[in-house]
């Protein structure tokens, strides 16, 4: 009897694991859709070149900027694993894939300069647009080489 | 009681000396600058102003040169502890009586920047307006120069008029031009020189009788000051700060003492955080002119005795931007 009990309660205790297990699954895969969320860029903007050029010293500005405003959910490298990464909604960008570099520096200053959802728009918080192409410029250093 | 700073007069020859190098350096700059740009001539580009002379509006008890771009929104909070001298009984003052201000500031429009916050110390509200008049420009302007003014007011409650005989006494008004250069990415430096006003002063009659009554006011109604900072970045992030403040006039009685601090800035994309030592213990510019009660240094007072200076005090300022 006692044996018999104890199987009910483990099946029980089972099928409310194998619950929890779902529902967290189900929100991982949630995370994941919402991660891929595709983000339209205006033909205009994507198509804008850049005008400054990569040398020294934007690189250097778009280094510096980074480390202020990007580093903490993006990381230093890019990866997406800032320290702030995890108590966002959406999970950031990794910025090293060759899926992100593929895109036009004109796509890059769009996203950063209006932002979306987690990402906040950069274009008062960097107000000189120069320096925000300066960050695009850093970010392609960023690529998985 | 009537103090005599034997330093004083060092003191405000160094800082004298102090604005004196900034100019000359900003001069020699100056010509390097155009030099530079007469080199770079061949890129057509417009000169831009320089960005970040400093990171935030505060550098510990100053404002800084800097004004936030169009729409920025920013909150404030500052703590000054109690002095460090009684040692772990208050634990260096981290748990003895502290002072905190909490401010508000928005730009409405370029270049200007309008800010209103309350005080603890004697419940001081205060509204204050900040313009940008020239920015350090490479072949235009070798520093970047700011105007600041701060009116405040004492909103303490005095029901048979024993602190103030009229309303206006309450009012106390702070003006100052910031004259800033950023000598590198890592360095700047900025001289601020001020004028307090204050529109009551104690007194007592020293003469009243039938020839006449003669009032002797313990302080002056304007006071002259100057303050010297100066930033170094250690990072994108991180920074040393320094910060001096000299009494210029020589008040009858009751001279304030002059302020050192330092401390260090820690930066993130919509805060600043600025832990430090120093001197003045009230958050109102103005205030902290004309009352500063703890010198860095020992003095003698007029009378011969001798005070102990090092009266440190632990601060902290944080501000959050929405921009």
């Amino acid at each position: 009897m006692k044996t018999k009990k104890h199987i009910k309660m483990k099946s029980k205790l089972t099928l409310a694991t194998s619950l929890i297990a779902l529902s967290i699954m189900s929100f991982a895969f949630t995370s994941i859709v919402q991660k891929t969320k595709p983000w339209p860029v205006p033909e205009k903007n994507a198509k804008t070149p850049n005008p400054v050029k990569a040398d020294k010293e934007s690189l250097a500005t778009g280094k510096s900027l980074w480390n202020l405003h990007c580093a903490s959910c993006h990381g230093k490298t890019g990866l997406g694993d800032g320290s702030k990464a995890a108590q966002l909604k959406t999970q950031p960008q990794d910025l090293t894939t060759s899926s992100l570099q593929s895109q036009s520096d004109g796509s890059l200053f769009y996203k950063i300069s209006e932002g979306r959802d987690d990402m906040p728009s950069f274009k008062k918080k960097i107000s000189d647009p120069e320096d925000l192409w300066s960050v695009v410029n850093y970010m392609r250093t960023l690529k998985k080489s | 009681m009537k103090l005599k700073i034997n330093i004083g007069k060092r003191l405000l020859t160094t800082s004298v000396c102090l604005a004196a190098c900034l100019f000359l350096m900003q001069t020699t700059a100056f010509a390097q600058d155009t030099t530079a740009a007469a080199k770079d001539a061949v890129i057509p580009a417009k000169a831009k102003p320089v960005k970040n002379t400093f990171q935030s509006i505060w550098i510990i008890d100053n404002q800084t040169v800097m004004v936030p771009v169009k729409g920025t929104f920013e909150m404030d909070i500052q703590h000054r502890f109690g002095t460090v001298n009684n040692g772990y009984s208050d634990f260096w003052g981290l748990y003895a009586s502290s002072n905190i201000r909490i401010g508000v500031d928005y730009a409405p429009i370029n270049n200007l920047y309008l800010g209103l916050g309350f005080e603890k110390y004697n419940e001081i509200w205060d509204g204050s307006a900040k313009y940008a008049l020239i920015k350090q420009t490479r072949g235009i302007s070798p520093v970047s120069i700011t105007y600041y003014g701060n009116l405040s007011l004492d909103t303490r409650k005095d029901p048979t008029n024993s602190l103030f005989t009229h309303y206006t006494d309450r009012i106390l008004s702070f003006n100052e031009i910031i004259i800033a250069r950023k000598f590198s990415d890592k360095f700047s430096v900025q001289i601020s020189p001020s004028i307090t006003h204050q529109n009551a002063v104690p007194g007592y009659l020293t003469k009243n009788d039938s020839t006449g009554r003669t009032i002797f006011e313990e302080m002056k109604h304007d006071h002259f000051a100057i303050s010297v900072a100066g930033r170094y970045k250690l990072g994108d992030a991180t920074a040393l700060l320094i910060d001096y403040d000299q009494p210029l006039t020589k008040e009858p009685t009751n001279n304030p003492n002059p302020n050192l601090s330092f401390g260090f800035e820690f930066s993130t994309s919509g805060h600043t955080f600025q832990l430090f030592m120093g001197n003045y213990s009230l958050l109102n510019p103005g205030k902290n002119a004309l009352f500063n009660t703890n010198n860095p240094f020992d003095y003698t007072q007029t009378g011969g005795t001798k005070v102990k200076g090092g009266k440190f005090l632990i601060g902290f300022n944080i501000t959050r931007l929405w921009n």
